[in-house]
């Protein structure tokens, strides 16, 4: 909503500067977007004129002049020769700048003094006032320019305002209009609301414009002329004609004209601004009609009146479906049975609330006009303009909510402005179809209650003030409640709270203290599930891992790889294609998080994410948070020697990483389940499974096609975990076990096994043997080539014994470690080399 | 005598190829030489065995003392040899690049949720979590949104698209819950502010980060996704003041201590009053401005308590909420809030 200083003043008086009023507006919910000055770039330069003309001594061009500025005379140098004594000119008055040209600092005028002489002011050449490009010497003004006129008036150039955008919350459509917001600085300064009468044009003499001649005697009362039919009063619940005869289609005066500019609205003809110049002053969208083009009108030549009513109706109803509309912008809209049209008795006139039609359209020859305020339902009204995709000041505002009880006021005053600016006389009487004016709205309000919500103490009678200065009425108080009846502009007050909301913003929010809370302590089952993800997080940075935050939506392609087509949630309304998708798994996002620093020459990543993925089960959307893991390029930051340096990141690695994260984090015993064959994704995979069923997550490689889809060159090796799961079944207990006084006995092993032989089978015997005072076992080497057969590995242990109690002997020890050994020549085939 | 004499040139000579020794292999050599197991001189202590009673008391002094001499000496020649071992043949260059291990960088988006959390506890705010995929009823109407309004339209709310379920003859979507409600992706945390109201009775301290979705076009202040806070706190007289002293002290936590707040009244249908929250600092200053709007904030309307089945005539509260990104895009002056969905490490590691 734009409106302008100046315009605002018409209506309520306020002293403060323009910068004052963006910042008590913004401090009163209307945000100010935007402050644009108009005007005013020739201030402080007034008509002068020249009383003498005497030369600077000791100069060849500058002369020092006596100047007649309109309240006295004071000294000026100037170095034009184009003037003398007599002349009228633009003088520029000290502390004022002159206008700045594009991309320079505007040049102030300050008392100066020029050899010895001082200048109290400079006169003007027609460069430096931006009038021209080039000048030879001063601006010389006719005779009969004003001496002490501003030099802006003098030019005919509208004095300066003031231009704001305002922000206009939706709840609030009464401040779509100047006077709403004319209101509000009334409410805030005490001022009075001068709010234009529009009585006088119910006397009869007044009905015509000043010139009496045209108050012709026969003018038929607006009933004569017009019926208004409401078929859906649901959504139309109020319609009000008037009738201006003999009206004479023109421009706008240039006050108008000037207004309706500086708020961003183009001048059309006299007729058209004033409905436009009402709705922008009231809030209220009106319409006029040439009287003549609706349908069932008298004329000479036709008879095509309306044989039941004898004059033509206005019939407000819903199109038909499939009826077609143009409307003023040229447009044609197949309508549907939803849409409310006004029409006549053959034809569509408007669409309700949004736009006129073409057929009934304002036009040079227009004489009669038929003004059209009426009141539309809010939600109907958006339905039309969404699917028409016609979008107005009127559908904006209806949209919004008007102010059902504003309909005949917009229409008198509309009735006033256009006898005033296009002549013509006002039929008398009104048609106001309003079958059922609503009940005025009462609230009551406990002076308690807004103490209490707002943290402070405003006395009942202040209380009342502040909404008795918003238009509403006291109906009652007493001294713990008033009851407040609510005036039809604000839509927005439905309860108590409502209310108070008001006293909060006229009080001023500013005033009230902060506090800090008290009481309750903040509890959620939730809280401790945040702080453990955080630690998985910590957990992961510190194993070196960077933390990425993918996009939730995915492409419908992206998903496929990590999930099946019916178990993937798609989007009704996606934004394209590349984002339909909610993500099915955390890892396309990785895989593109690594094409991205591929892109930009980095291609060795290590990252994670943490995230919640999508699935469904038939119709069931299910959310679970996972972990997923990436690695690729060169293992180790760079450094400039060492055998190790090239290294590159494998499935190891990886797994290293899981296993550390999974011990340090309370998951015990993680089986890894290689899986027979390739998936969409992995080239080799396993899965990871707790307690031998739990599935918690897999990890493998990456189908070296897809890699090379992302332009990966190294191995991707990817882990993803179910952190739900993971959280679950957290081991968080900690005991802590007396560290072991006595020497531990260490034992190496390394034997010959079959290729097909795991270490988990390795593992599996060395828990089956039971070994007295077994300790630790550990994998120390695995080995092929020299002196092995190909189908063989050599793979090497050390066995480490010890006892809490007492120090090992040898025997025990040997007995123990041989027996372990047999077991595994035993199941395992095992060769046990020397 | 004989003997005696004989103890003299071996311990000269041992003495004097242990002082010889250029490195610890020949100092080994050495000392296998002279006191190895077939050394000259053990091979003098095992002569001491065959002198006479009168002569040994005197030989084993001289050859102990000997012995004992030299033993010091390989000691100490040891010692020297093996510092000069260590010692490296180049002088280091310290200002060669280290072998470095790398640490991982938290997300940029997760240290500013980290800092908002910490702050929010504490004054004494748990941390909440509500579902992501939402029914209209929770992201809408219990939050006293209108029906038909914007918000609600498939232009800015992502919905899920229906599908049928063959195992049931009549259409079921998967973009409806139980009850026929609509599924969307829900459009600001507030959603969890009633999922939270309808699980625990009164009264609530609770913030809620996470993600939110609206359809707006990628570009340089919009992704689809990103994330919010919330900040709900309902009891028994819970005042605007209250709302006003929580949100200075969150933004001095998160902006530094002399930050500015202002509120400004303004309009969103789950509060009343409402207010937009701009805060001033250096940090405004910089982008040249007075106030930068920051948060959106209001007391919840009791339309809303209704809801859940809090007597709005006993409990009060305020909620707040503010983007995570627009935190994080202000303190660090990132200008393009599609960086943090890139993961580009060089983005990433400036954090």
């Amino acid at each position: 909503m734009k409106v302008t200083l100046n315009w605002l003043k018409q209506y309520v008086d306020f002293d403060w500067t323009p910068e004052e009023l963006a910042e008590r507006l913004t401090m009163l919910g209307l945000e100010v977007e935007g402050v644009e000055k108009h005007g005013g770039e020739f201030e402080g330069i007034i008509v002068a004129q020249v009383v003498s003309r005497d030369r600077v001594a000791g100069s060849d061009k500058l002369s020092v002049c006596r100047v007649h500025d309109g309240k006295g005379e004071r000294q000026v140098i100037c170095g034009a020769q184009n003037f003398k004594a007599g002349d009228k000119v633009a003088l520029i008055l000290p502390g004022a700048s002159l206008p700045a040209k594009p991309g320079e600092a505007p040049f102030t005028i300050k008392v100066r003094k020029v050899m010895g002489v001082e200048s109290h002011g400079m006169l003007c050449s027609p460069k430096e006032l931006g009038l021209a490009d080039d000048a030879d010497g001063i601006l010389i003004l006719p005779d009969d320019a004003k001496v002490g006129q501003s030099f802006a008036e003098h030019l005919g150039r509208a004095g300066s305002d003031v231009i704001y955008d305002l922000e206009i919350t939706p709840n609030r459509p009464d401040l779509n209009s100047v006077i709403g917001i004319a209101r509000e600085i009334a409410a805030l300064t005490g001022n009075s609301l001068r709010i234009p009468s529009v009585d006088a044009i119910d006397e009869p003499s007044a009905a015509a414009s000043s010139e009496s001649k045209n108050s012709g005697p026969e003018c038929p009362a607006t009933e004569e002329w017009i019926a208004i039919q409401l078929d859906s009063p649901d959504l139309c619940p109020r319609y009000v004609a008037r009738i201006v005869q003999g009206i004479k289609i023109g421009p706008s005066p240039s006050w108008m004209r000037q207004t309706l500019e500086k708020v961003g609205i183009r001048s059309i003809s006299n007729v058209v601004d004033v409905t436009n110049f009402v709705m922008l002053e009231c809030g209220q969208p009106l319409h006029a009609f040439d009287y003549h083009l609706i349908s069932g009108v008298r004329s000479s030549e036709a008879n095509s009146v309306d044989k039941s009513t004898g004059k033509p109706t206005i019939i407000v109803r819903k199109a038909s479906q499939g009826e077609k509309f143009v409307t003023l912008d040229n447009r044609e809209h197949t309508l549907t049975d939803q849409e409310l049209l006004i029409a006549d008795s053959s034809k569509g006139i408007a669409l309700a609330g949004i736009m006129g039609g073409q057929n009934t359209e304002i036009n040079d020859e227009t004489v009669d006009v038929l003004i059209e305020t009426a009141c539309f339902h809010p939600a109907n009204i958006r339905a039309t303009s969404k699917r028409l995709e016609l979008r107005t000041e009127s559908s904006y505002r209806f949209e919004r909510g008007a102010d059902i009880g504003i309909a005949d006021w917009a229409s008198r005053r509309c009735a006033a402005l256009i006898l005033k600016t296009a002549g013509g006389h006002l039929a008398p009487g009104v048609v106001d179809a309003f079958p059922n004016p609503p009940k005025p709205k009462e609230i009551r309000l406990r002076y308690a209650k807004s103490n209490d919500l707002l943290g402070i103490t405003i006395e009942p009678a202040e209380q009342n003030r502040l909404l008795i200065s918003l238009a509403l009425d006291a109906v009652s108080s007493n001294a713990t409640e008033g009851t407040f009846r609510v005036p039809t502009h604000r839509v927005d007050l439905k309860r108590e709270i409502d209310l108070i909301e008001e006293i909060c913003r006229l009080y001023g929010i500013d005033k009230i203290p902060g506090t800090t809370p008290r009481g309750a302590i903040g509890e959620n089952s939730f809280d401790t599930v945040h702080d453990q993800l955080a630690e998985v997080r910590r957990m992961m940075t510190a194993l070196g891992l960077n933390e990425a935050q993918g996009q939730t939506l995915i492409s419908d392609n992206a998903a496929r790889l990590v999930s099946a087509e019916a178990e993937t949630v798609f989007l009704a309304h996606p934004l394209s294609a590349d984002m339909n998708a909610l993500r099915p798994s955390l890892i396309p996002g990785l895989l593109n998080a690594f094409s991205h620093n591929l892109h930009h020459r980095n291609s060795d990543v290590a990252g994670f994410e943490i995230g919640r993925i999508f699935s469904k089960n038939g119709n069931t959307v299910t959310e679970e948070r996972h972990l997923a893991i990436a690695l690729t390029g060169l293992r180790k930051p760079p450094f400039w020697t060492g055998d190790d340096r090239t290294g590159k990141f494998d499935i190891f690695d990886l797994k290293g990483l899981v296993e550390e994260f999974l011990e340090q984090f309370g998951i015990p015993r993680i089986a890894w389940i290689r899986r027979p064959d390739p998936t969409t994704l992995f080239v080799e995979s396993a899965a990871i499974l707790l307690g031998g069923k739990l599935h918690l997550g897999e990890i493998g490689q990456l189908q070296p096609a897809l890699a090379k889809l992302h332009d990966l060159r190294d191995s991707v090796l990817i882990a993803q975990l179910n952190l739900d799961e993971v959280l679950a079944r957290r081991n968080r207990s900690k005991t802590f076990k007396p560290i072991a006084p006595y020497p531990s006995v260490r034992r190496d092993v390394a034997m010959l096994v079959p290729e097909s032989t795991t270490h988990e089978s390795v593992a599996s015997v060395v828990r089956q043997s039971k070994a007295a005072n077994l300790e630790k076992t550990e994998l120390f080497d695995v080995f092929r080539g020299k002196n092995v057969e190909a189908s063989q590995k050599s793979m090497a242990y050390a066995f480490t014994y010890r006892h809490s109690d007492r120090t090992l002997t040898d025997t025990e020890v040997n007995t123990a470690h041989e027996k372990l050994v047999a077991l595994l020549k035993q199941k395992l085939g095992a060769v046990v080399r020397d | 005598m004989s003997f005696l004499k004989e103890i003299e040139p071996i311990t000269s000579a041992a003495a004097a190829d242990l002082a010889a020794a250029t490195d610890l292999a020949a100092l080994e050599k050495a000392r296998i030489q002279y006191l190895g197991t077939n050394g000259e001189f053990t091979a003098l202590l095992k002569q001491l065995g065959r002198l006479s009673k009168e002569e040994r008391p005197e030989a084993g002094k001289v050859i102990n003392r000997a012995k004992a001499d030299l033993e010091s000496a390989l000691v100490s020649r040891r010692e020297e040899l093996e510092l000069a071992a260590s010692l490296p043949k180049e002088p280091t260059d310290f200002t060669l690049p280290g072998r470095r291990r790398s640490i991982g960088k938290l997300h940029p988006l997760t240290q500013v949720t980290e800092e908002i959390v910490r702050s929010f506890r504490k004054i004494g705010f748990a941390v909440a979590d509500g579902p992501e995929v939402e029914d209209d009823y929770h992201c809408f109407d219990a939050l006293n949104t209108p029906p038909d309004h914007p918000a609600r339209d498939s232009q800015d709310t992502f919905f899920l698209r229906s599908t049928a379920v063959p195992s049931n003859a009549q259409q079921l979507t998967c973009g409806a819950d139980r009850t026929g409600n609509p599924l969307l992706l829900r459009t600001h945390t507030s959603s969890v502010q009633i999922r939270v109201m309808e699980k625990q009775p009164p009264p609530v301290r609770i913030i809620v980060p996470g993600r939110v979705y609206r359809r707006d076009n990628a570009d340089a202040t919009h992704n689809p996704t990103f994330h919010q806070v919330e900040g709900l706190y309902v009891d028994r007289n819970v005042t605007v003041g209250d709302l006003k002293g929580t949100v200075e002290f969150v933004f001095k936590e998160l902006m530094g201590p002399e930050t500015k707040i202002r509120f400004r009244p303004h309009y969103f249908s789950y509060t009343e009053p409402s207010f937009e929250i701009d805060f001033a600092s250096s940090l405004t200053r910089k982008m040249g401005k007075d106030w930068l709007e920051i948060a959106g904030c209001g007391m919840v309307h009791p339309q809303v308590f209704e809801k859940v089945g809090y007597d709005p005539e006993v409990w009060t509260g305020w909620a707040f909420g503010f983007g995570i990104e627009r935190i994080a895009m202000i303190r660090y002056g990132i200008n393009d809030i599609r960086l943090f969905y890139e993961n580009d490490l060089r983005f990433l590691g400036q954090f």
